[in-house]
């Protein structure tokens, strides 16, 4: 059995403009001890994906269907003051984007990790600042700069902070939502350092979501590609950067410059983001991809296993 | 039949106004507003009686409400509804030409130290910053009774001392305006600063000034009625603060003339109301702040 | 330490401020149209008498011997004779002080509490018919001329139904036994007033803290605690409560000006006499040096009410504290 099961989700946003598809049956397996990258263009539905395992979105989504299996419970249906007490930060937890904004500027940096400690087990205050200081020793942060405020710790060290935290109630599940977008490139090297090593230290399951596919192969050994709302091709990362099938992956992969290999010119993927109140009929990227055919105007594909763990959603792979 | 040709600006009017439309406080306080100038215009059609200072009706002095005086008289037998009237065109004008100084002295103030920053802005930050930190109405009770109390004199106290919450508001919509590349641009092609001003900038903080002017109509209507209600109103122009202030006189608290106090008090609030709903729609749409959440 | 850094700064500024305060006041009771020395002779005077008192207080000689003059008996604690009473001017306002003091400390305190609560309350089910209302009720509020309501208050509650005095403080001629009686009397008699200017003042207030935490709610942090599973309750209290207070702080600032003009009616409405209703009787009987004592006495407490506000708001903000 899986460690996270993911089964024909679908997360609807309804807003003024009509009902926004964001998330749009779409199916992952996770084991114990993976990293999975979620990628894709901005607005494919990955931080919607993350925010619908943690239960946290806005209070214009549905959950519409689908089942997300996490050990032996349906987290969409166990209750939220349940999933606030076991679930939430004890056993899965989530780095978010723009992390930089996450630490509340009025309260130490500390502070706000031992509530998070505080909030899930009964400890005395001076444990919790003792956990403290030994995640930010984990992360690398001088344990002596936990009682200052956000306002004294640099971008990368923020981040750290934010990383420190998510690890406060030794998780199993960690979800990174673009953990390193923020940052420079000397600092984005040193915290995916950090994100691989941690997740060997402790035996960590991650999902990172990026747009960036050098982070996934980086620190991930499975990818899934989303487009417009639905998972269009899924594997070990390995597979997916050298024999991607989906015409999207392949798009994305083309364009990921290599130092050791030749130079190649630029072929971008033509046609702009779907509009996923109407999404395009059939396949979702039948506009933009160059091998279309009649059926994929009209059809959307099913999803094929063309090898042992590679899925692909596509008709050009009929076998 | 032609195919009439959107341009730029009328779109954004329509979209504007299509916006708007969806605010039902706002189109409340359109409604409101549209009542009030409709019958102030036409108070010497509407109102029953005279209301000039001879005009009283000696035998009905301070009388209740009856069939003859629907609103009942003052104290020199005049007509309660024909005073309101009459009184809103009073207040009503003192509000809008009072804002129309204000905005004038906030937009100078607020564009040029934001525009042009350093020393400039420094100075006139600090200008701003003593009027803010003063006492506003002891400040125009002070101004209105050494330069007197006349109609005009109330325009220029309450337009010269209101105008800090515009320019303040100016200053920070052209600092981020400044950062804007159209603007750069304009620089590197070699446009003058007035140029910059007058085309790029002004017409971008133009709704602001307006929604702006909006709110301070309101204020500039508040601060009016309560300077006349401490007898600094001008006497031969007889604004509803300055009924409230001629009802006091009477001693209409202890004596229970609720006729005379509550509707010049109450057309004062729903005046001032309608002005406020639309401002708050306003401000809804424009200021960029609110829009992002 | 920011924060000794930050009250140096301010208090310079609000020195500053006083300075310049004194400075437009001197000039501002000189500028009237026609005969500038109009504003220090009461025009009851005799011809002889206006001479002798002329020359007496200098207003015959150039003007910025005048001015020296002025700082000088400023700094000596003079503020001149009123015209009307024949009494130093800084004696009356000294005793009606505390009056003006009393309402507007228990109006402010009403004002910032129910504010908080109804910015709350609307912020936390935005949207709703109870969040819809509270809006209307408060832009209906700040439209509301506030001695207007205070004169339906009067009139309805004191007049009519007879529950609370209708003028004054205290009751002349009551004898009281002990503190306690006395003390009960003063707020039978405050509690109009009070309300008036406490319920009257909340309109701007409860419509920015209502910005101000929705503001909050949709910032990252607070997305951060309900991730960690920090009740909502908690988060509310806790974590959004101190950030929302800051720009509270900020606007009780800008509008301390506004509230104080607010006590200036409402005591001429309930003939409460504190610095309010001095100020209106100086107006109505040109009684010039108790106008200029008054109005530089107010703005100089408010310069003084805007510093002690600005340390509050250093205090609270770590950004500020910690620089």
């Amino acid at each position: 059995m899986s460690f996270l099961d993911i089964r024909n989700l679908k997360t609807y946003f309804t807003t003024k403009g009509g009902t926004v598809k964001a998330v749009d049956d779409i199916s992952l397996q996770i084991e114990k001890g993976d990293a999975l990258g979620l990628a894709g263009e901005s607005g494919c539905g990955k931080t919607t994906t993350a925010l619908t395992i943690m239960h946290l979105l806005p209070s214009n989504a549905i959950v519409l269907s689908g089942k997300i299996r996490f050990g032996d419970v349906d987290l969409l249906t166990i209750g939220e003051e349940k999933l606030r007490k076991d679930f939430r930060w004890k056993r899965m937890s989530m780095v978010f984007q723009g992390a930089m904004n996450a630490l509340n500027p009025v309260f130490k940096v500390g502070e706000q990790i031992t509530q998070a400690i505080l909030t899930h087990e009964e400890i005395t205050k001076e444990s919790a600042w003792e956990r403290v200081e030994e995640l930010f020793s984990l992360v690398g942060i001088n344990p002596a700069r936990a009682k200052e405020y956000p306002h004294e710790f640099s971008g990368g060290m923020k981040q750290r902070a934010i990383i420190a935290m998510s690890l406060a109630c030794d998780p199993e599940l960690v979800i990174a939502d673009e953990p390193v977008t923020a940052l420079d490139v000397i600092v984005q090297a040193q915290i995916l350092e950090l994100m691989r090593s941690l997740r060997d230290k402790l035996g960590l399951s991650m999902i990172m979501i990026t747009h960036d596919l050098s982070v996934i192969a980086d620190t991930c050994n499975k990818a899934a590609i989303m487009y417009a709302g639905k998972i269009v091709e899924r594997a070990d990362s390995v597979t997916i950067f050298k024999q991607p099938e989906h015409p999207y992956t392949q798009g994305l992969i083309a364009n990921f410059p290599s130092i050791s290999g030749e130079m190649k010119p630029f072929e971008p993927i033509s046609g702009s983001p779907p509009n996923l109140i109407s999404p395009p009929s059939g396949c979702r990227f039948h506009p933009r991809c160059p091998y279309a055919m009649g059926i994929c105007e009209n059809k959307e594909p099913e999803i094929i296993e063309l090898k042992r763990g590679h899925f692909v959603s596509c008709h050009l792979k009929r076998h | 039949m032609q195919k009439v040709k959107l341009r730029g600006y009328e779109k954004s009017i329509i979209k504007f106004w299509s916006q708007y439309m969806e605010s039902k406080i706002g189109l409340f306080g359109l409604a409101l507003l549209i009542f009030f100038v409709f019958v102030s215009a036409f108070a010497n059609i509407l109102a029953p009686y005279p209301v000039g200072p001879k005009d009283g009706d000696s035998k009905a002095i301070l009388k209740p409400p009856t069939s003859k005086y629907v609103l009942g008289t003052d104290e020199l037998g005049r007509d309660m509804l024909s005073l309101i009237l009459y009184g809103g065109r009073v207040s009503l004008m003192i509000g809008m030409l009072s804002t129309l100084m204000t905005a004038l002295i906030g937009t100078i103030v607020g564009v040029s130290a934001g525009y042009f920053g350093g020393n400039t802005e420094e100075l006139l930050m600090r200008f701003t910053d003593i009027f803010l930190v003063i006492p506003g109405l002891p400040l125009m009770i002070v101004l209105a009774s050494i330069l007197g109390a006349t109609f005009w004199n109330m325009i220029f106290v309450i337009g010269v001392l209101g105008w800090t919450g515009t320019a303040r508001v100016l200053r920070a919509q052209v600092l981020s305006l400044k950062e804007k590349p159209f603007i750069e641009s304009a620089r590197a092609i070699g446009a003058s600063d007035a140029r910059i001003i007058g085309r790029h900038i002004l017409p971008n903080v133009l709704p602001l000034i307006v929604a702006q002017m909006v709110l301070n109509i309101g204020s500039s209507i508040l601060s009016a009625s309560s300077l006349s209600f401490l007898g600094l109103g001008d006497p031969t122009h007889l604004s509803w603060g300055m009924t409230l202030h001629y009802a006091f006189g009477v001693g209409a608290l202890f004596s229970n003339f609720y006729w005379y106090l509550i509707p010049p008090g109450f057309c004062i609030t729903l005046v001032v109301l309608a002005f406020t709903f639309i401002g708050y729609s306003l401000d809804q749409i424009v200021n960029p702040r609110i829009r992002r959440r | 330490m920011g924060i000794g850094r930050v009250a140096i700064k301010r208090g310079i500024n609000a020195i500053v401020l006083i300075g310049m305060v004194t400075v437009i006041n001197f000039f501002l009771f000189r500028i009237m149209p026609g005969d500038p020395t109009t504003m220090m002779i009461s025009p009851r005077m005799t011809h002889e008498t206006r001479r002798i008192i002329l020359h007496k207080f200098g207003l015959d000689q150039p003007l910025y011997v005048q001015f020296v003059r002025y700082i000088q008996q400023l700094l000596s604690g003079n503020l001149g004779i009123s015209f009307i009473y024949q009494r130093p001017v800084l004696d009356l306002i000294v005793e009606r002080i505390p009056n003006t003091v009393l309402l507007l400390l228990s109006s402010f305190i009403i004002t910032v509490i129910l504010s908080i609560i109804t910015g709350l309350v609307a912020a936390w089910k935005r949207g709703s018919k109870l969040d819809i209302s509270l809006i209307v009720f408060g832009l209906t509020m700040h439209a509301l001329p506030i001695f207007w309501l205070g004169g339906l208050l009067l009139l309805y509650f004191s007049v009519q139904l007879d529950l609370f005095p209708v003028i004054g403080v205290s009751t002349p001629w009551l004898k009281h036994e002990s503190v306690f009686s006395y003390v009960a009397d003063v707020l039978h008699h405050l509690f109009l007033p009070m309300m008036t200017l406490g319920i009257g003042n909340i309109g701007g207030l409860f419509l920015i803290t209502r910005n101000s935490l929705l503001d909050v709610f949709a910032e990252d942090y607070v997305t951060t605690a309900r991730a960690v599973g920090v009740p909502s309750r908690t988060i509310l209290f806790r974590n959004v409560l101190r950030n929302a207070m800051l720009p509270l702080v900020t606007i009780i600032m800008l509008r301390l000006g506004f509230i104080i003009g607010g006590a200036v009616t409402t005591e001429t409405v309930f003939t409460w006499p504190g610095v309010g209703l001095l100020i209106y009787r100086s107006v109505m009987q040109e009684d010039y040096p108790v106008l200029q004592g008054a109005f530089l006495i107010i703005t100089i407490s408010a310069v003084l009410a805007n510093f002690m506000a600005e340390i509050i708001y250093g205090y609270l903000d770590p950004r500020v504290r910690y620089e």
